[in-house]
């Protein structure tokens, strides 16, 4: 770090022509820091470009034969289209539902069993993270089909009820981990001192441990709605009416209907995939923070 | 009696180690008494059992002639000072001071008016707003002071409650705590390892080691005449020498002599011999690590600057010397 | 310290998913292995014990050995391209720097795409004549690729989807790079090794449990869960290419009412799940990666 001093003393130009001169180390280091990181950054926003860019194009035309990063006129007309076709308003009002009861129900079993999980020491913590472990490590497919026989029999199928098994096992097992670190912040001391003051468990949980894990929760939160949002698989299981449908096994009918109507599919996958995105970008601020531990332990005062 | 604790035959242990072995011990009403000794020694524990964070295996424990032994930590009329505090960070002063009292379903003005009390005899009336990090570590500690003070005990318990607090503030707190003693008289157990505050603070000092209670007594009784060789290495800095089998210091092969080394005077006219063999200058003491021909290493506490240095040859003279039993190390 | 009654009440915390997870798991785990020897049909009420007639079917079904060679292609493809995509990504990204958060959320977002818009994406990225990947290996001068309609390429293209949704494993990676003390960095830079130096001979061997695991998570994904976009984007054509097992089952299950067979389909996926999984943690026993 021997070329920090002259920077400082000389500015701008002095880094320019550091860049020119004998900086190839300056410029190994911008290549490693700003420009290759830069390029994987466009390589993984691109297909959501791509998703934007085919949704702004007029319906039905052939869409251009070369590469095109803007349209040449940016028209709305498939997000218009789109109501037409299928009965969208329902379906996102339906989706919108799922996630409302679905959501709750995440975060209240992740939250419990990840303070569970806190109260838990040596070797009863061991054995319950290994158990974690194991259920992290089974597929659902290995009990889809005996799952779906359950709640058929249960007489649930056609309800929203099988929507809500992921979010009684808190979708996964690192939602519960997430919350079980970050509860890890809250010191003994603290909990005896609410124990001695005659606060019972649940109340330590609620009033002490969940208000200092709020970025915690504000994380979990959101994976959980992206994880519900996008359900497929169990709503294609298991629902069975038309109007029932949530707006993926929409996006999927609107696929059959009108399997090359481009501007209109995309247009359909914006719809779908916007609201996880804004949804995620209240929680990149926590999850992938420079130290995304430390950020979900930040105390949630104020 | 308000304020009387007594434990009978007290044991917890954990695993193979027992960390609390037949403790028997009564803390008199309105005293202020300090448990020392090393890590491990148990008195954590013991501070743990009287507040009912742990169960004991066997013994009783007696607050206020009720046994609390299997009684729920909220029902004990005790209170603790945990030695980070254990302040709620998501709360403001005025919200840690409320808590236990709306768990309690006080009601939220006349919790409020009480907590506004406490703060104001501790001084940090203005400070109800606050949040805990943004305070110092002195005003912490009065907020913790402060939610024990509303618990309204019989006894008070504080764990460590200046260790987290850098040294010129611990001097100050800790005679602060010693005036708010005074001022209620309520019975306070206080839980150390520095053997400072177990001489400055307490009306009597408990030593354990290994679970046990080696010594009860008022400080400087039991700095002056110390039950065994444990206790008299423990408290005192630099701790006292002991010579197995007299040595130096005559006596003979069924005895450990020891020597405090304040009780150590560079005198010619002294009978034992020694090397210097380093000089720590402290400022308003100076420490002297000296030999002896038989091998036998003195430490001597002098004024400042004693006027001799390494490799110097010096007399020492002796007084009041402790004698133990060298099998078993108790005092004879 | 063990303290007896909070360890009871971290117990009851974790009721409440315990229960979950026997009655959603464990129990539709245990019926699998009651159904596979059935002639249920997922329709009727009265399943009858048949044996091992369902074994037998299997043993010469030749749409699960074309199942089965589709999914180990696609293991065998894609754990490897996922892995290092979210290990390098994570190690790539993980050091602080300004705007370091916006590059790691760009990395992100593909995996919040709900998995049948990225499947239709895809549809479109691949598609022969308007598709933007053609058009891009067009700009390079490459005539491109009938994606879908071959199998080998149908088989890549689902791969290359499946290369964006990484985000789960590449937050583990940015998390745990975290928890590596910066000093170990220090010490080893003192002693002259430069970043490749420290790559190999600090951060790999320091993260490996976590690698390890990320791993086998992500062998049991690609392997059982992530077949909902290739469901979507191919449906097991062109020529069974991509009719994973996962799919085979699904259709087995669902369409062709042989749920029984479905069953025993699926404990043979837990079984080849199982020994792939048993083979890596042998391979890296050796490296002695795990105390």
């Amino acid at each position: 770090m021997t070329g920090g001093e002259p920077i400082h003393r000389f500015g701008a130009a002095c880094v320019v022509r550091r860049l020119w001169t004998g900086g190839g180390a300056v410029v190994g280091r911008w290549l490693g820091r700003y420009v290759v990181p830069a390029l994987f950054a466009a390589l993984f926003v691109a297909p959501l470009w791509f998703m934007l860019v085919g949704s702004l194009r007029p319906t039905g035309a052939p869409p251009p034969r070369t590469l095109e990063l803007w349209p040449a006129e940016p028209t709305t007309a498939a997000y218009t289209r789109l109501p037409e076709l299928v009965p969208l308003l329902r379906y996102l009002a339906n989706s919108a539902l799922v996630v409302a009861l679905a959501v709750p129900v995440t975060v209240l079993v992740a939250s419990l069993t990840g303070f569970g999980l806190r109260l838990l020491s040596g070797a009863a913590r061991r054995r319950a993270l290994l158990g974690l472990l194991v259920v992290l490590l089974v597929p659902v497919t290995a009990v889809w089909a005996t799952r779906f026989e359950v709640f058929r029999l249960a007489g649930a199928v056609d309800t929203y009820l099988p929507l809500l098994a992921p979010a009684a096992l808190a979708v996964s097992p690192f939602l519960v981990l997430l919350y079980a670190w970050s509860f890890g912040g809250v010191p003994d001391s603290q909990l005896q001192a609410a124990r001695l003051e005659g606060a019972g468990w649940l109340t330590i949980w609620r009033r002490l441990a969940l208000p200092q894990v709020k970025p915690a929760t504000l994380a979990v939160a959101v994976l959980a709605f992206t994880f519900h949002w996008s359900n497929f698989i169990d709503p294609l299981l298991y629902l069975t009416s038309g109007d029932r449908y949530t707006w993926p096994l929409g996006l999927r009918f609107l696929l059959l209907l009108n399997p090359t109507d481009w501007p209109l599919l995309m247009a359909g996958s914006v719809i779908a995939t916007a609201p996880c995105v804004l949804v995620f970008l209240f929680a990149q601020r926590i999850l992938l923070a420079d130290d995304p531990l430390a950020a979900l332990r930040s105390k949630g005062r104020r | 009696m308000k304020g009387v604790i007594r434990l009978a035959a007290l044991t917890r242990s954990y695993g193979t180690t027992t960390a609390v072995d037949g403790v028997d011990l009564e803390v008199r009403a309105g005293e202020l008494i300090t448990l020392v000794g090393p890590s491990g020694s148990g008195k954590s524990t013991i501070l743990r059992l009287i507040a009912g964070l742990d169960r004991p295996d066997s013994g009783r424990i007696l607050v206020d002639d009720v046994d609390v032994a299997r009684m729920p930590a909220h029902r004990r009329a005790v209170a603790m000072v945990f030695q980070d505090y254990a302040l709620f960070p998501h709360l403001t002063v005025l919200g840690n001071l409320t808590f236990g009292l709306r768990v309690r379903k006080v009601r939220r003005a006349e919790a409020d008016q009480r907590a506004r009390i406490a703060a104001q005899r501790l001084g940090i009336g203005d400070l109800l707003d606050r949040y805990p990090d943004q305070m110092s570590g002195g005003q912490r500690q009065r907020v913790a002071l402060a939610r024990a003070l509303l618990r309204d005990p019989s006894v008070y318990l504080l764990d460590e409650p200046l260790a987290s607090l850098d040294a010129p503030l611990r001097f100050a707190t800790r005679a602060d705590l010693l005036a708010l003693h005074r001022e209620l008289r309520t019975t306070t157990i206080h839980v150390t390892h520095d053997q400072h505050e177990a001489m400055t603070l307490g009306d009597r000092v408990v030593v354990l080691a290994a679970g046990q209670i080696r010594q009860v007594g008022p400080p400087q009784q039991v700095y002056d005449a110390p039950a065994d060789t444990f206790v008299a290495g423990f408290l005192g800095s630099p701790p006292m020498n002991l010579v197995p089998g007299g040595g130096v210091l005559g006596g003979d092969a069924t005895l450990t002599l020891g020597v405090r080394p304040e009780d150590l005077t560079l005198d010619d006219a002294g009978r034992i011999a020694a090397t210097v063999e380093a000089v720590e200058a402290l400022g308003s003491e100076a420490i002297l690590l000296t030999r002896c021909p038989d091998g036998t290493r003195l430490t001597v506490r002098t004024g400042p600057r004693p006027g001799v240095g390494p490799g110097d040859e010096v007399r020492l003279r002796a007084d009041r010397l402790h004698r133990f039993d060298a099998a078993t190390g108790r005092r004879r | 310290m063990t303290r007896p009654r909070p360890a009871l009440t971290g117990w009851a915390f974790l009721a409440p998913y315990a229960i979950a997870v026997a009655l959603l798991v464990a129990v539709p785990a245990l019926l699998n292995v009651g159904y596979a020897f059935t002639d249920h049909t997922g329709l009727t009420r009265d399943p009858q014990f048949v044996g091992l007639a369902n074994v037998r079917r299997m043993l010469d079904d030749r749409f699960l050995l074309d199942s089965l060679q589709a999914s180990l292609f696609h293991v065998s493809l894609a754990v490897p391209v996922r892995f290092v995509a979210a290990v390098g990504l994570g190690l790539l990204l993980a050091a602080p720097r300004p705007g370091g958060r916006w590059f790691r959320t760009a990395v992100y977002l593909p995996t919040v795409i709900p998995d049948v818009a990225l499947a239709v994406l895809f549809l479109w990225v691949l598609n022969p004549l308007y598709g933007p990947l053609n058009q891009l290996l067009g700009l390079f001068g490459h005539a491109g690729y009938n994606w879908l309609a071959d199998p080998t390429t149908a088989r890549i293209g689902v791969v290359l989807m499946l290369a964006f949704p990484i985000g789960e494993g590449f937050v583990v990676v940015l998390a745990a790079r975290r928890l590596l003390d910066g000093r170990l960095y220090e010490a080893a830079a003192l002693e002259g090794c430069g970043p490749f130096g420290q790559l190999r001979r600090l951060t790999l061997p320091l993260l490996a449990p976590v690698l390890v695991l990320l791993a086998v998570r992500d062998i049991i994904l690609t392997l059982q869960v992530n077949f909902v976009p290739a469901y979507v984007l191919t449906d097991g054509r062109p020529a069974n290419a991509t009719l994973y097992l996962p799919v085979y089952i699904f259709d087995q299950v669902f369409e062709f009412s042989g749920f029984a067979y479905g069953s025993l389909v699926t404990i043979l996926l837990m079984l080849i799940t199982a020994v792939i999984i048993t083979g890596l943690l042998l391979l890296v026993r050796r490296w002695r990666v795990l105390r």
